[in-house]
C-alpha cells in the first residue's frame, strides 16, 4: 500500500467515524472547538514567542533561558496539546476534503517539522549553560523556530482559501 | 440615526469599496488580525498566569509587566488597526450583527479592567512584587481579564459566522 492511500484511507476513517459525524452534523461543535484551537494558539504561541525573543536577546534579557523556558515549557506543551486534539477533531468532520487541499498538506509538513525541532535541536539550544550556545547560534536557533511556526500559521489560515 | 449615516456614507467610500472588493486585502488583513493573536493574546495570557502566580513566578510582577508591556501594546495596536480595517471593508453589514456589539462591549470591560487594576491593586505592586502569593486583587483581574479574552475570541469567531465572506 502507498504512503498516499494509507494517508486516505486514515482520512476516510475520521471522516467516517463517530466523531466525525459528530462534529459535521452539529451546528455548534465545530465553531466551539475552532474558539478552542484559536485561543489554545494565542497561548502556544505567546509561550513559544516568549522563549524566542528571550533568543534573540530582546525581552527578559537578566532571566536565563533556561529557566524562563523551564517556566513556560507546562503551558507551551498544555496549549499544544489543546491545538492537536481541537485540530484533530475539526480535520475529522471534513478529512476527505482535507486530505486533497494542498494548503492542509502543508501545514501538517510545517506541524511536524516544528514539533519535531521544538523538542530537539530547539530544547537543547535553551536548555543548554549560557556559554555553551553562542548568540549567533541561539539567533538562528530562534530564527528557524519562528520560520516553522509561521509556516504552521499561515498554511492554517490558507486552508480555507482553498 | 446618525450612526447609520455614518456607517452608509463610509461604506460608499472609495476606500471601503476597494477593501471590499479586492481579492487580497480581506484575506491578508484577517491573517494579519488572527495571527497578531499570538503575541497579543499570548502575552496577555502569560501576563494574567503571573498575576494568578501559576506561571513566571522567579520574576517580580513588576519586571514581567515591564517587559511584556511593550510588546502587548504593539501588538494590540496591530490588532486594533487590522480589525479596523476589516470592519472599514464592509461597515453597514459588520453593525448588522450582534457579536460585533458584543465584541466592542467586550473590549471596553478588558480596558476598564485594566484601568481598575492600575488604580488599585496594581499602585500598590511594591507591596506584593516578589510575594509568594499575589493579593487576591490582582488573582481577580486576571480571572477576570482570562473570561474576558476568551468570550472577545468566542464574539470575533461568531462575527465570522454570521457574515460568511461573499
Amino acid at each position: 500500500m502507498s504512503l498516499g492511500k494509507l494517508l486516505l484511507s486514515f482520512c476516510q476513517w475520521a471522516s467516517h467515524s463517530s466523531f466525525g459525524h459528530g462534529v459535521r452534523d452539529s451546528v455548534w461543535l465545530f465553531p466551539c472547538i475552532e474558539i478552542c484551537h484559536l485561543l489554545a494558539l494565542g497561548l502556544l504561541g505567546g509561550t513559544i514567542l516568549i522563549v524566542n525573543l528571550r533568543l534573540f536577546g530582546l525581552r527578559f534579557r537578566s532571566e536565563p533561558v533556561a529557566e524562563l523556558a523551564r517556566d513556560v515549557r507546562p503551558w507551551m506543551i498544555g496549549s499544544l496539546g489543546t491545538m492537536l486534539v481541537s485540530g484533530f477533531f475539526l480535520f475529522s468532520s471534513e478529512a476527505v476534503k482535507m486530505y486533497g487541499n494542498p494548503a492542509f498538506r502543508s501545514k501538517m509538513i510545517f506541524l511536524a517539522l516544528a514539533v519535531a525541532y521544538t523538542f530537539t535541536i530547539h530544547r537543547k539550544v535553551t536548555m543548554s549553560a549560557e556559554t555553551d550556545a553562542s548568540p549567533l547560534g541561539r539567533k538562528l536557533a530562534a530564527l528557524v523556530s519562528l520560520l516553522l511556526w509561521a509556516g504552521v500559521g499561515l498554511s492554517g489560515r490558507i486552508i480555507g482559501y482553498v | 440615526m446618525f450612526f447609520v449615516n455614518f456607517l452608509t456614507w463610509l461604506h460608499d467610500t472609495g476606500f471601503s469599496t476597494t477593501l471590499r472588493e479586492s481579492t487580497w486585502a480581506e484575506p491578508i488583513i484577517e491573517t494579519v488580525h488572527v495571527l497578531t493573536l499570538t503575541l497579543f493574546l499570548g502575552f496577555a495570557v502569560l501576563l494574567d498566569l503571573r498575576l494568578l502566580g501559576v506561571c513566571l513566578r522567579r520574576r517580580p510582577a513588576s519586571e514581567v509587566l515591564a517587559q511584556l508591556n511593550p510588546w502587548l501594546g504593539g501588538s494590540f495596536a496591530v490588532m486594533l488597526a487590522s480589525g479596523t480595517l476589516l470592519f472599514c471593508g464592509d461597515p453597514v453589514a459588520f453593525y448588522t450583527t450582534i457579536f460585533l456589539k458584543a465584541k466592542m462591549i467586550l473590549l471596553a470591560l478588558a480596558g476598564l479592567n485594566v484601568a481598575v487594576f492600575q488604580a488599585t491593586v496594581g499602585r500598590k505592586l511594591r507591596e506584593w512584587d516578589t510575594a509568594a502569593r499575589t493579593p487576591r486583587g490582582a488573582q481577580v483581574a486576571a480571572m477576570v481579564s482570562l473570561l474576558l479574552w476568551v468570550l472577545i475570541v468566542a464574539a470575533g469567531r461568531a462575527i465570522a459566522y454570521a457574515l460568511p465572506p461573499p
